[in-house]
């Protein structure tokens, strides 16, 4: 069976439209790709919102995207908008406009989405992916206003950081500055290492790195504009070297001439290789990777693999877990205790499956939520739960769109405090693909994940894991949690008849501790 | 990556560097010379490539290109009724060159241009010398008519009577009936006197001038202008009653209506009356080639003249003196440009001669195009394609199967979108007929319709409009550019996923050019290149450029610098000492760059051989300069029109085929698509096409050092006529290919598959 996929880019400087056939035999093979510059992302920046005309020239060239689509035939779809649209004051309006005119579904994305998207499309490639990565990892994804770092230790993914480089930026910082290119290139480089190094000391410590692997609309100009058919994919960081030294010592004119592009893009090729290597430098990787991937791409995986007709040998949800884990520790959350109110939450989430009808994806935010439970108390043991609450939603966890960000924060902040149904804000819309059973009804679930989250955490009252290897039973009315521990349990049973009210109301089930008496 | 990068730059490097590399290696060439003490610094000085005195004035060349077909027309061993049409050809030729080039640099000279060309001339010393080689050919031209061709019809029983007063009484009054019964009817003559102002003159129509006077007046001198128009309407060749002897015998329309000339101005007599003819300047189409500046200049030019201005009258040789300063007066046409012509005006009624029933054997016999062996089965065109990329050779193949794949595209259920580039199209074309059926069928249908091609507007803009009718997506060209590659894609959703279907040809999609004009064409369903033919329609429709390209090379963004890169790749081979040979066939060949390339080469000893069949600036055989170059051009019945570009890449040939000529304005400000043939087999039949035409010593003419053109030497040598060799081979193959299959043959019976 072969399946035709479109991916829609509403990007910040590009519209783009990739085609896509999704098979089992052959995977997924790009079938078509358009791009049209369309810098809607100036508008935003500029102004907070999009003018009519840009509206205008995006509705014109989506409608022949879907002109496009109909030659192709395509049968689903997914239409993304990053930071330019997310931005914007007035983004509802022009989706609406948008769906209006040409009757595509534009779903506004938050930034750890984005990235999550390509790393799929990195992992597409399997192969190199899972060998690359078994090594200290990072991909560095350049864009036109910020770079993101994301690590790799160990097949996980560890940490993934935003930072305000980006080429463009870096390119008209250096327009106003006006100076000689000696100078320009000694400004580059103290402006990247000035936030590489600050980077370096709160998140790379001691971590050892071997690859870097890049990715980025940027480096794809350096990529491809080289001599076609003899493309070379990974670079050795001396190669890497020789070739910075190239463009280092080419004037404007001799980029265009070599890379084959406008004077414009011309300006952005050094800007682009000084990041990198920097990031090379700093890292003390040994190779760098550039897999040659765009966001559509990235969309075609992700549709591929929910459509499960693609099946990575990556645990993207583990890196999210591990990711979320490590924030715990960036806090100083006591990790055993973290790790027992996981066992148990996780242990409910799956004994009271037809009772709370949630799946997969809840059970994910449920876990990332009791890793992240007690990291407000960083802050102030006083109002621990609001500071929870605003860490987690400052804080990129990569892989969640801003609405289960808003679950998660949510679910940490009523976990310790009575639920107040008409209080429950979550302020963005779930979209029309959201993995989530019930999204209409956000504040129901973020209830039942509370009361899962509270009756977990009561379960470890005493943070000595006492419960560790209590089972689970619902008989009747009750949810029985029978535990072989001999020794004192008093507190959790109190805590767990503390909460016990709640969770009823909410399941129907009252939780019971029984203490089995040894012979 | 970086590798590939590094020695890119380091070669782009060299060519932003050239000139400082030349320099250098001449001084050091110059020293190793010196010493040697062969060359004296004279001839060292000789190797500035792009000194102006190493290229030929274009016009000139094309005038020379007009001169080999004359040739033809002067050429004894050619049926006669061929020679009428080569004469035809050349005059129709020369009038469009006038309307076109000469037009453009006249305007150059009122803008007061002074823009050297490439070969250092300034617009009216191109003019100069463009108007003395023309008045050399127009008097060729007329010998060759009346000493030539008129006594070797007369032989053949075709009797063309030269001046109405050569009639006699019968068939004068043959004629004269005719006149009233035909001519007179349509006729508008047309007085001049204080209150009647001189006639606006249309461009290229033939009329007679006379001098009258009024009746009654003849003591007085006054004598008065009065003209009439030939008509266009009527046919120009008039048969007169067959003679005794049963020869066919023909007059001009012009002379019928210069006996009568009394009878449309009753009340004068007639002094005399002369048939005049004049070009204008005034079509206004600019061409593109022309600096942009320059435009601009033109078109504040243009508002001040009223009408266009005459660029060339012609008269009859013996026209009255006080008419033809009348006529000088009146169109304010300068000594230069007037010319005086024995005989009739305006030869392309030779071609209507040509079609005259009843000589056919003095006319070539018409050469079928054979079937293309790969497509002679029962399987459709896109299963024949998948079994391996298909060469097509027209005329001496059949364009068929190019409209076939358009037609069966538009009814093939699994076709989902046809794209095709349309520069000139056939009146009825079936391929326009067979697209909007296509979108008829639901399929989707992207048309390129390129408006500005010359002459043909009008023709484009009512097929466009009829397409866009059908549901087709019409795109009316880019600001700016001509599309003027030709390429079809027809994109088929099959079992395992999308496959393409492309068509890349070196000549427009045109059945019935294609039956005279000889062109190249490749089909293939190789990704690589149905992936660049997507990419290649998706910068047609206003994306973004593809972030590679596989196979292809487009204009103008990428085939200048390719086709250098590999020019100087073969010199680089040559100057390593390995052996470098470029071949190369196109219509036209001046750009200065190329040509520049093409010296270098030249002078590291990369043996360069190409065939121009029109315009060459380049110099050829010139030592210390070109003495590896050579440039034959090939005249015959079909118009040579493919472009083949050979490079031998040290061992692992290269060949190409594509749309585009060496010209300025081919790579520059046209979309052009050059190809890559890469099967083994089709590549050997693609050299096999260049070596044939190179080896042509009957219709080839070799450019000298000194810029003429001249006939091979043949003494002791087996005639080689590329294109009676080409219908030959085509006629061979294709029934070779059916006879494997005829019974009698192989006295098998073949059982049909299911």
């Amino acid at each position: 069976m072969v399946r035709t996929f479109a991916a829609i880019d509403v990007g910040s400087f590009e519209l783009e439209l990739g085609i896509f056939e999704i098979s089992d035999k052959n995977g997924i093979r790009a079938v078509d790709h358009v791009k049209h510059m369309i810098a809607l992302g100036r508008d935003t920046f500029r102004d907070g919102k999009i003018s009519y005309r840009l509206v205008e020239e995006t509705c014109g060239v989506l409608e022949d995207f879907v002109r496009i689509m109909k030659e192709y035939q395509v049968e689903d779809y997914r239409a993304y908008a990053t930071s330019a649209m997310r931005e914007a004051r007035n983004s509802q309006i022009v989706l609406e406009q948008i769906r209006v005119r040409t009757g595509i579904e534009v779903k506004i994305i938050s930034n750890s989405e984005q990235r999550f998207i390509s790393y799929k499309a990195i992992a597409a490639k399997e192969a190199e992916f899972q060998k690359i990565i078994q090594q200290g990892t990072a991909i560095v994804d350049v864009g036109f206003g910020s770079m993101q770092v994301s690590l790799f230790d160990k097949d996980a993914l560890v940490m993934t950081q935003s930072l305000p480089l980006g080429v463009l930026r870096l390119k008209e910082f250096l327009a106003n500055a006006r100076a000689s290119a000696e100078v320009e290139h000694s400004l580059v480089k103290e402006l990247v290492d000035n936030e590489l190094m600050t980077f370096r000391k709160m998140y790379l410590k001691d971590r050892e790195f071997k690859n870097v692997i890049a990715i980025g609309e940027p480096i794809l100009t350096l990529y491809y504009k080289t001599e076609a058919g003899k493309r070379k994919e990974q670079l050795t960081a001396e190669e890497f070297d020789h070739f910075y030294a190239r463009i280092k010592s080419m004037t404007k004119d001799q980029l265009e001439d070599a890379f084959d592009v406008n004077g414009e893009y011309a300006q952005m090729l050094f800007p682009t290789a000084s990041i990198y290597k920097r990031m090379l430098d700093i890292t003390g990787a040994q190779m760098i990777w550039v897999p040659g991937i765009r966001m559509v791409d990235g969309m075609a995986a992700e549709y591929a693999e929910d459509k499960k007709m693609l099946k990575f040998n990556h645990d993207f949800s583990n890196d999210i877990i591990v990711a979320s884990k490590n924030i715990a520790r960036r806090y100083k959350c006591q990790m055993s205790h973290v790790q027992a109110v996981e066992d148990s939450a996780l242990k409910l989430f799956d004994t009271l499956k037809r009772y709370h009808g949630m799946k997969s994806r809840e059970r994910l935010l449920l876990q990332i939520a009791v890793n992240l439970h007690a990291c407000g108390k960083f802050v102030t043991m006083r109002d621990a739960l609001d500071c929870a609450y605003n860490i987690i939603m400052s804080t990129e966890i990569i892989g969640l769109s801003h609405v289960e960000r808003e679950i998660v924060a949510n679910v940490v902040k009523y976990h310790d405090q009575k639920f107040r149904y008409n209080e429950v804000e979550v302020s963005a819309k779930p979209s029309r693909d959201s993995r989530l059973v019930n999204p209409e009804n956000l504040t129901l679930m973020i209830a039942k994940l509370t009361a899962i989250l509270r009756l977990a955490n009561s379960m470890d009252r005493s943070h000595l894991n006492k419960l560790a290897d209590c089972k689970l039973n619902v008989r009747e009315n009750q949810l029985v949690i029978s535990t072989d521990y001999s020794g004192d349990v008093t507190l959790e049973a109190i805590s767990i008849a503390e909460k016990g009210d709640f969770f009823e109301e909410i399941f129907g089930v009252r939780p019971v501790l029984r203490q089995k008496k040894k012979v | 990556m970086a590798e590939k990068m590094v020695e890119k730059s380091t070669k782009t490097e060299k060519m932003t560097k050239v000139d400082k590399a030349e320099k250098t290696e001449k001084t050091g060439k110059q020293e190793k010379l010196e010493k040697a003490g062969k060359v004296d610094k004279m001839e060292l000085a000789e190797r500035d490539y792009t000194d102006p005195k190493n290229y030929v004035n274009r016009e000139l060349s094309w005038l020379e290109f007009d001169f080999r077909i004359l040739n033809e027309a002067r050429d004894k061993s050619i049926l006669l009724f061929e020679r009428l049409k080569f004469l035809s050809i050349t005059a129709s030729n020369l009038d469009e060159f006038f309307m076109v080039r000469v037009a453009s640099l006249k305007d150059q000279v009122h803008a007061r241009y002074k823009k050297p060309d490439i070969a250092g001339l300034r617009p009216e010393e191109q003019l100069a010398k463009i108007g003395e080689k023309t008045h050399e050919f127009v008097n060729l031209q007329y010998s060759t008519y009346s000493r030539s061709l008129l006594p070797a019809l007369k032989q053949q029983g075709l009797c063309v009577v030269w001046e109405h007063e050569d009639l006699d009484e019968k068939d004068g009054e043959f004629v004269d009936r005719f006149f009233h019964e035909n001519v007179y009817p349509v006729l508008t003559p047309m007085a001049v006197d204080s209150s009647r102002p001189f006639p606006l003159i249309r461009n290229k129509s033939l009329n007679i001038a006379a001098l009258v006077q009024k009746k009654g007046d003849e003591k007085e001198k006054d004598l008065e202008f009065a003209m009439v128009q030939v008509p266009s309407v009527l046919p120009r060749i008039v048969e007169l009653p067959e003679g005794e002897d049963g020869e066919h015998r023909v007059i001009l329309l012009e002379e019928i209506i210069e006996r009568n000339m009394k009878d449309l101005f009753l009340n004068y007599n007639i002094v005399s009356a002369h048939p005049f003819r004049i070009m204008r300047n005034a079509d206004f189409t600019l061409d593109e080639e022309e600096a942009e500046d320059l435009l601009v200049e033109i078109q504040k030019q243009l508002k001040k003249r009223q009408w266009g201005e005459v660029i060339r009258l012609e008269v009859e040789e013996k026209v009255d003196r006080r008419l033809l300063k009348i006529l000088k007066r009146e169109l304010s046409v300068g000594e230069e440009d007037i010319y005086e012509i024995n005989g009739p005006l305006d030869l392309t009624f030779l071609m209507k001669m040509y079609g005259m029933a009843g000589f056919e054997g003095l006319k070539s016999p018409s050469y079928t195009p054979q079937p293309v062996p790969e497509l002679m089965n029962d399987d459709d065109i896109f299963a024949n394609i998948r079994k391996g990329d298909i060469l097509l050779h027209h005329p001496y193949e059949t364009f068929d199967p190019v409209v076939n794949f358009v037609r069966s595209a538009s009814k093939d259920p699994n076709v989902l979108a046809i794209k095709q580039t349309l520069y000139r199209v056939s009146g009825h074309s079936p391929i326009v007929a067979a697209l909007a059926e296509a979108a008829d069928n639901g399929k989707q249908v992207s048309v390129l319709v390129e408006l500005k091609a010359r002459f043909d507007e009008e023709n484009n803009i009512n097929w466009a409009k009829m397409l866009e009718k059908a549901g087709c997506h019409v795109i009316y060209g880019l600001v700016g550019l001509k599309t003027h590659c030709k390429i079809t894609l027809v994109v088929r959703r099959e079992e395992d996923g999308i496959r393409r279907y492309v068509h890349l040809g070196t000549g427009n999609y045109n059945d019935s050019t294609a039956k005279l004009y000889t062109d190249c064409g490749l089909m293939t369903c190789a990704p690589q290149y149905g992936e660049d033919a997507t990419a290649v329609f998706n910068m047609l429709s206003g994306y973004s450029e593809p972030p590679t390209w596989n196979k292809l090379s487009l204009a103008p963004l990428w085939l200048r610098s390719r086709f250098i890169k590999m020019i100087r790749r073969e010199t680089e081979h040559a100057r390593q000492g390995r052996s470098a040979h470029i071949m190369a066939k196109m219509n036209s060949l001046c750009d200065k760059e190329i040509i520049a390339n093409l010296y270098e080469a030249s002078c590291a000893g990369v043996k360069i051989e190409l065939v121009v069949r029109g315009i060459c600036c380049l110099r050829a055989g010139v030592p210390g300069l070109s003495e590896n170059i050579s440039v034959h051009s090939i005249v015959g019945n079909f118009l040579e029109h493919a472009r083949i570009f050979y490079f031998e890449n040290d061992g692992s040939s290269e060949v190409y085929m594509g749309s585009a000529d060496w010209m300025p304005r081919n790579l520059d400000k046209r979309v052009e698509i050059m190809f890559p043939v890469e099967d083994p087999e089709l590549k050997e039949r693609v050299i096999h096409i260049l070596k044939v035409q190179l080896e042509d010593n009957v219709k080839a003419h070799i450019l000298q050092p000194d810029g003429t053109y001249e006939k091979v030497d043949k003494r002791g040598k087996t005639l080689v006529m590329a294109q009676n060799q080409f219908c030959e081979e085509a006629i061979a193959n294709a029934r070779a290919y059916s006879a494997g299959n005829d019974v009698y043959n192989t006295r098998v019976f073949v059982p049909a598959e299911a």
